[in-house]
């Protein structure tokens, strides 16, 4: 039987067994040949916690409501981050994406995971997955329907595929009755999703952190 | 049904496009050792050990199959045995050592 059911297992085990035991030795290995320093691991695992959606709310908000911000994101990304003090920890570089009322933008990574993480932290399970790699390339139109977004007919939709050198993030519009929000209320409304582009932002919802 | 030409013209990384399951909006919260496994990954890319573009190399040259039954970080973890074990840094009797003693230290609970 050769079915190919590449997805039935795509989700992390629990269970500690094989791989905690695997882990565990690839890290005690490299520190005894001093490739790794002791606490390394621990160190980046809280820049990792660090980071989270919010990160890339904030860098949203300020390009909503400062129009030269806006501009400098959209010319050099990871710069524009750093000025807000959104360091990259990786070496990578970011490209905004910026939603209008004729384009609405998507990011993918079709080869694995590339994800703009040092703003909006590690990418959600679906993202990793098969189905959504496999389609946003193809028929994003009926891939956003699944998560509810329904994109016109007039509205171009643009997929960006990600690398390992190049992320994305989509600044998406700013939804209308916003005017007299503040940066911070504005940064509430901006979801983790939004930010990948399966989603619009809307003023009636908070982003309950995602 | 799944014909010879399919395997020369993409690896299996390469899903782009590709027939897939239906897709579900699945989140996944991380186990400890698959957070450890990231960091690792992060800090391996900081000393150029092994780069990102290395590790998807790596994972893809785990093979159709073996990717098909392992999860997201069983793959990188075992990319990373065998990108160690080719740059010389690891040998894979090195680590079997290293999995036993640590597999009996876990029994043991200390």
């Amino acid at each position: 039987m050769h079915d190919h059911d590449h997805d039935h297992k795509e989700i992390g085990a629990a269970a500690p067994g094989y791989f905690d035991i695997l882990q565990a030795s690839l890290e005690e290995m490299l520190i005894e040949r001093k490739i790794l320093q002791p606490g390394e691991i621990e160190r980046q695992l809280d820049v990792l916690a660090s980071r989270t959606p919010a990160l890339g709310a904030k860098v949203v908000a300020r390009a909503w409501t400062d129009p030269a911000f806006r501009v400098r994101l959209l010319v050099d990304g990871r710069r524009a981050c750093e000025e807000l003090g959104v360091t990259f920890y990786d070496d990578t570089g970011l490209i905004v994406l910026e939603n209008t009322p004729t384009v609405h933008n998507l990011v993918v990574c079709t080869l694995c995971s590339c994800y703009p993480r040092p703003l909006l932290g590690l990418p959600p399970e679906w993202y990793k997955l098969k189905p959504y790699r496999a389609r946003a390339v193809i028929e994003p139109r009926a891939l956003l329907a699944e998560f509810g977004t329904i994109i016109p007919d007039d509205v171009e939709i643009r997929v960006a595929d990600s690398t390992s050198a190049l992320r994305f993030l989509v600044l998406p519009l700013r939804p209308e009755g916003t005017d007299d929000y503040t940066q911070e209320q504005l940064a509430d409304l901006v979801t983790r999703d939004a930010m990948i582009g399966v989603v619009t932002v809307n003023a009636n919802e908070r982003s309950a952190a995602k | 049904m799944i014909g010879l030409e399919d395997f020369m013209h993409r690896l299996p990384n390469d899903v782009g496009g590709q027939p897939s399951p239906e897709f579900a909006r699945v989140e996944h919260e991380l186990a400890p050792w698959e957070r450890r496994c990231h960091a690792l990954a992060d800090v391996l890319d900081y000393h150029k050990l092994i780069s990102t573009e290395e590790k998807r190399r790596g994972v893809e040259g785990l093979g159709a199959e073996v990717i098909g039954r392992l999860s997201y970080y069983e793959r990188w973890a075992a990319a990373f045995a065998v990108l160690l074990f080719q740059k010389g840094v690891l040998t894979p009797t090195g680590l079997a050592e290293k999995m036993k003693e640590v597999e009996a230290r876990l029994a043991a609970g200390t």
